[in-house]
């Protein structure tokens, strides 16, 4: 979980070295303040010199304007080890999605892409504060010892030994602040979740009459909030302790020892100089250090934990190989969705010889995407052996066979890009598919293929119609319009069947209508109980169901499987 | 006092004996804050002068010492825990008081306004006693600082009030350039999002096509304007914040200068010196306190927000139980929205369809059908009883409705479905929705809902894949990716195991293929036929299966009959053309 942080920090040692040269700028107060303020009076203005102590001051002001430049460095240096954190987290959960949504066919949606972001930016602000404040906090810890050592060695007897027991304390305390602030941002963000599922949901309880009933669940995720919110405060309160041991026992002993240290020969600017080291600089450092990791340290901890629990590392790609034929074979295919889950498809053969065309029917959630998904080897079978032109399906060379979705993909960019994203086809080729899928009036509409589309401008039917397009350009031999046409209109859809089938190579139709079926030389019919394969005349016969659809199918209703 | 302030105090209230003693803890730590600078100082002279007071200083030190720790760290608890309970107590008023107005209050807030309503306003409300008494607590240390500094030399004050307005200018200046560059940084932002959202909607073809990797790289291409735009924001970040942190220590060395001169002089003491030079420290904290007062202010405004939620009545029910009969359905005079004057009588154990043109008002008339609406005039009886006399257990029996597009609550599938059915009361140490918490953390059904809840999704063709999801009926919910028409037919079910003398199905089946739609078509005119069902549809199979057709133009009842009849009238035909095109 460390590495990406460990990564950033190693990333470009340049910026460290950066780093701890500006952060010796930033600290300088920490190491003259009290030797300034001490000198100042003891041989300035206390001594009737009032010249050396303004040198003194003078000294103390530079060293808060080196401070100030050197802090507007660290800040940036901090960024530049950071800002990489950053693109490697958002990289990550790029990754991550696609590689999600391209194994479940379906992606996690906007929400979740935005509350991913929203961890990102979360991580990338922690993280730069807890490198702020720990380096800062080691850098004035040194310098404050330096500055007392050369003001009054004897004094470190009095601060050190204090200072380190309210750092133990807060380090014993660190791990208990740590939980209860994990469990509050998690009681926080699931009450906000339970909050806007029930307004989305108004209508829905008012319906169910479940008034009382969502009332009580949504209270129980506040009561449960405030109780972490009570249980943080607590625990908060406790490291205030530690503060107070680390931050004000040190001032108390120095006043205590004041007799020893004016015998020893110091003078009252020395005391005085003694407690602006541990006031000014050790104690806000120790305080900047508590808040920083007890709240900073557990937010990046906790977006850290969520942007990488998923990251298991991407199956190496095994080499893929060229497709022998263009047919594709089954043989005893079981799957199922989890172990506990029922079989969506069970031990099915079905055997497609090259240059087929076969329409699958049936209703929806049946198994008819999941079979498309084990031909195109995005998902593998729990038993049974999918090959597809000779070769198994996940080691096909994708360029072998193409899948177009019912949810067409149409991304940022020319229309040109997006017609030969699977192909290098030259224009004559793409001017071909364009006329044959139906998509001429589109590139008419746009003024030619160098317009910049996206998913927003095009029409669900424009949009299949270029995934069409594409698809036809594609080399695969093997097709597969896993409803790839719903959104057309049924001339239409007649006309970009027709097309494919012309097109030559395998073609398996995913029906949305049952005139895709009628157009197909077999029909696959999932049932739910059993899958039956053979021609329109031979299903009438065999399936109830096809009988049933086939039987109340009429042509001018414009019937559909799946609207 | 305005309603919002009432709202505010009887919060503040609820925060309990917690609001005493952060109070008092707030008064005391700011005094012990604002001695500690003086007792240290004279401490100091005194232990240098070896006078007989030494050693009572160096006790009230320590004595300053202990109560500021002791006031900070029960301040904190204090605050922390007052702030918890009022925000709760809020936060369940506010949710019961939205839950009791129901669906009609997004007509007038939009959900993502109730949701900050409820959530991020309720809070600001809770953390008002924390600001009200840090903020007002905070003076004392800050003006008392400034009043200690006037009284060693008005000179140093003037210069503490320039370095005031100093820091207000920088900070002022640093708003205006980030919020250029924020919005540069969230377009930059906004693009790497919006190519995420296009390429997971297209997954099956990437995954088909094996070209992940490219997406990536697509999806990224707005990285290094990104990362251009992220370092603008923390040039200006860090000027701004240097700027400012600078100007305090400054004062404090001329404040040294200033008074090392009278000290020079014999005007002052090396621990007045020292005195003065923390009390410019304090009293540059005064902006902080103030703060608070803007804090306070946006509570107010947040109040104001919040109380219009709590203000409105909640939907009232009647206590009258359900007596028996076959479910007839009777609107009197019914007005409601863009409805006029419907009569109707519906006889128990008919399908009843509803169609016309969109606009004509079958989801309005679905809704006051079975009280999710109430009509502005006129009366609805179920069994001869106004709905608004029902009791709302009464009611929840008696009516199921299904939507075109559901909205499912529940942790799993089970919950989902059985939703509106009877189910164990809660009882403390029970999980949610009645299900027992067993030792392993696992979430039982009782037997008797669970198989109440099979039954309805057997019935409305949702038992086969909910079986196929990884855990079937106990698949999480947010688990369970489902298409339109799965989210559909887990409404039916919901409708169907709630709903025991009328069913009212808003265009609940218009994402079924036909297959499935066919099939629960046949469940409803099978062995759901006892129920009386109204049936909002654009099917022309449907409106045919159904015992009698409503058939509604522009919010009035057009003509009552069987669809065979209907069907003679052209304008009748007309309104299926419509809803296929």
């Amino acid at each position: 979980m460390n590495r990406p942080i460990r990564r950033a920090l190693v990333r470009d040692p340049y910026q460290l070295v950066r780093l701890a040269g500006w952060s010796v700028a930033e600290t300088a107060p920490a190491l003259v303040i009290g030797l300034a303020i001490a000198r100042a009076i003891d041989d300035g203005f206390g001594a009737g010199r009032p010249a050396t102590g303004f040198a003194w001051l003078a000294l103390l002001g530079g060293a808060w304007l080196l401070a100030a430049v050197g802090a507007r460095q660290v800040v940036l240096a901090v960024a530049a080890i950071v800002e990489p954190f950053r693109e490697e987290l958002l990289a990550h959960v790029v990754d991550d999605a696609l590689r999600h949504s391209v194994a479940s066919g379906r992606g996690p949606g906007a929400g979740a892409v935005a509350r991913a972001n929203l961890q990102v930016e979360l991580a990338r602000d922690a993280f730069a504060s807890v490198i702020t404040v720990v380096r800062s906090f080691a850098f004035t810890v040194v310098s404050v010892a330096l500055g007392l050592a050369t003001l009054v060695p004897g004094v470190l007897v009095l601060v050190l030994p204090p200072f380190c027991a309210g750092l133990v304390l807060f380090s014993l305390s660190l791990r208990a602040l740590a939980g209860r602030q994990r469990d509050f941002i998690l009681a926080d963000e699931r009450t906000a979740g339970a909050l806007a599922d029930m307004v989305g949901g108004l209508r829905d309880i008012t319906a169910c009459r479940a008034e009382e009933r969502v009332a009580g669940d949504v209270g129980l995720r506040v009561t449960e909030q405030a109780r972490a919110a009570r249980s943080l405060a607590r625990v908060t309160a406790l490291r205030t302790a530690s503060l107070a041991v680390g931050g004000w026992l040190p001032v108390l002993l120095v006043l205590a020892g004041t007799p020893w240290l004016l015998h020893e020969g110091a003078g009252a600017g020395v005391i005085l100089g003694a407690l602006a080291y541990v006031t000014q600089s050790l104690a806000p450092a120790l305080g900047n250090l508590v808040e920083g990791l007890g709240i900073n340290g557990v937010r990046l901890r906790v977006a850290l934990d969520r942007l990488l629990r998923d990251g298991e590392p991407p199956v190496p790609a095994r080499g893929r190989l060229a497709a022998e034929s263009g047919g594709a074979e089954l043989r005893g295919v079981t799957f199922a969705y989890g172990p506990h889950a029922e079989p969506v498809i069970d031990r099915l053969d079905l055997s497609v010889p090259e240059g087929d065309h076969i329409a699958v029917v049936g209703p929806s959630g049946i198994g008819k995407s999941t079979l498309a998904a084990l031909l195109t080897g995005v998902l593998l079978p729990g038993s049974g052996q999918v090959m597809v032109g000779g070769v198994a399906a996940d080691r096909l060379d994708p360029a072998d066979r193409v899948l177009i979705p019912q949810q067409a993909y149409v991304f940022r960019g020319s229309l040109l890009e997006n017609l030969t994203y699977l192909s290098d086809a030259p224009k004559e080729a793409v001017d071909e598919a364009v006329a044959a899928v139906g998509l001429t009036n589109l590139v008419a509409r746009l003024d030619g293929y160098s317009a910049e589309v996206d998913s927003g401008l095009l029409s669900p039917a424009e949009q299949q119609l270029v995934a069409l397009a594409r698809a036809y350009l594609a080399p695969a031999r093997l097709v597969i319009l896993d409803e790839a046409t719903c959104h057309l209109d049924p001339a239409a859809e007649a006309r970009a069947e027709e097309a494919f089938a012309r097109r030559g190579g395998t073609l398996l139709v995913i029906a949305h209508r049952l005139t895709s079926a009628l157009r197909a030389r077999r029909i696959l019919v999932m049932d739910g109980t059993s899958v039956r394969l053979g021609t329109h005349e031979e299903m009438l016969a065999a399936s109830p169901l096809y009988a049933d659809l086939a039987g109340r199918w009429n042509p001018s209703s414009r019937q559909e499987l799946v609207p | 006092m305005r309603a919002a302030d009432r709202l505010v105090a009887e919060t503040v209230r609820r925060g309990g004996p917690w609001l005493a003693v952060l109070a008092v803890t707030s008064v005391l730590g700011a005094f012990a804050q604002l001695a500690l600078p003086l007792v240290l100082g004279r401490t100091v002279d005194a232990l240098v002068a070896d006078g007989t007071g030494a050693a009572t200083w160096l006790g009230a030190c320590a004595g300053v010492v202990i109560l500021t720790v002791a006031c900070d760290t029960l301040g904190v608890w204090a605050s922390g825990s007052s702030g918890a309970r009022s925000s709760a107590w809020l936060r369940e008023r506010v949710v019961r008081g939205v839950l009791g107005i129901g669906p009609a209050i997004t007509r007038r807030f939009p959900e993502g306004e109730l949701v900050t309503r409820m959530g991020l306003n309720t809070e600001e409300i809770g953390r008002v006693p924390e600001s009200l008494v840090t903020g007002a607590a905070l003076v004392i240390p800050t003006a008392g600082g400034v009043v200690a500094l006037t009284l060693i030399d008005p000179l140093l004050t003037a210069t503490l009030v320039v370095g005031l307005v100093l820091i207000a200018f920088v900070l002022r200046s640093f708003l205006t350039v980030s919020t250029a560059i924020a919005s540069d940084y969230q377009a930059a932002q906004g693009d790497i999002a919006a190519r995420l959202v296009d390429a997971l909607a297209g997954a099956r073809t990437i995954a088909a096509a094996g070209t992940a990797d490219r997406e990536r790289a697509r999806v990224l291409t707005a990285l290094p304007l990104l990362r251009r735009h992220a370092m603008a924001m923390w040039r200006a970040n860090a000027r701004a914040g240097v700027q400012a942190g600078a100007v305090v220590p400054l004062l404090e060395v001329a404040v040294l200068g200033v008074g090392g001169l009278r000290l020079a002089a014999g005007d002052l003491t090396a621990g007045e010196l020292y005195a003065a030079a923390r009390y410019v420290v304090l009293g540059a904290g005064l902006g902080s306190a103030l703060g608070y007062v803007g804090r306070l202010a946006r509570a107010r405004a947040a109040a104001t927000r919040v109380d219009e939620l709590v203000a409105e009545s909640p939907r009232a029910y009647g206590t009258r139980p359900l007596p028996p009969g076959p479910g007839t359905l009777e609107l009197r005079g019914v007005d409601a929205g863009g409805l006029r004057e419907v009569d109707l009588v519906i006889p128990g154990g008919q399908a009843v369809a509803v169609v016309g043109r969109s606009g004509a008002g079958k989801s309005l008339l679905a809704a006051v059908a079975g009280r999710l609406v109430d009509p502005r005039h006129g009366t609805v009886h179920l069994d001869g009883v106004p709905l608004p006399e029902l009791s709302r257990e009464a009611l929840r029996r008696a009516v199921g409705y299904a939507f075109e597009r559901p909205v499912l609550l529940g942790d799993t599938v089970a919950a989902a479905i059985a939703l509106g059915t009877d189910t164990p009361a809660r009882t403390p140490g029970t999980g949610r929705h009645g299900r027992r918490r067993t030792g392993d953390g696992r979430v039982e059904q009782p037997g008797a809902n669970r198989e109440v809840v099979r039954a309805a999704a057997r019935a409305a063709r949702a038992d086969t894949f909910v079986r196929r999801l990884p855990l079937g009926y106990d698949t999480p919910l947010r688990e369970a990716p489902m298409s339109g028409g799965e989210r559909q037919r887990l409404g039916l079910a919901r409708a169907f195991a709630q709903g025991r003398r009328l069913l009212i199905l808003d265009d609940a089946t218009s994402s079924l293929d036909t297959v499935t739609e066919h099939q629960v078509a046949r469940t409803l005119s099978g062995e759901l036929r006892d129920r009386t069902r109204l049936i909002v549809t654009h099917r022309v199979a449907t409106a045919a299966a159904a015992d009698r057709v409503i058939w509604l133009d522009d919010g009035r009842v057009r003509a009552c009959g069987s669809h065979h009849a209907l069907w003679a009238d052209p304008a009748y035909r007309a309104v299926f053309q419509a809803g296929a095109s």
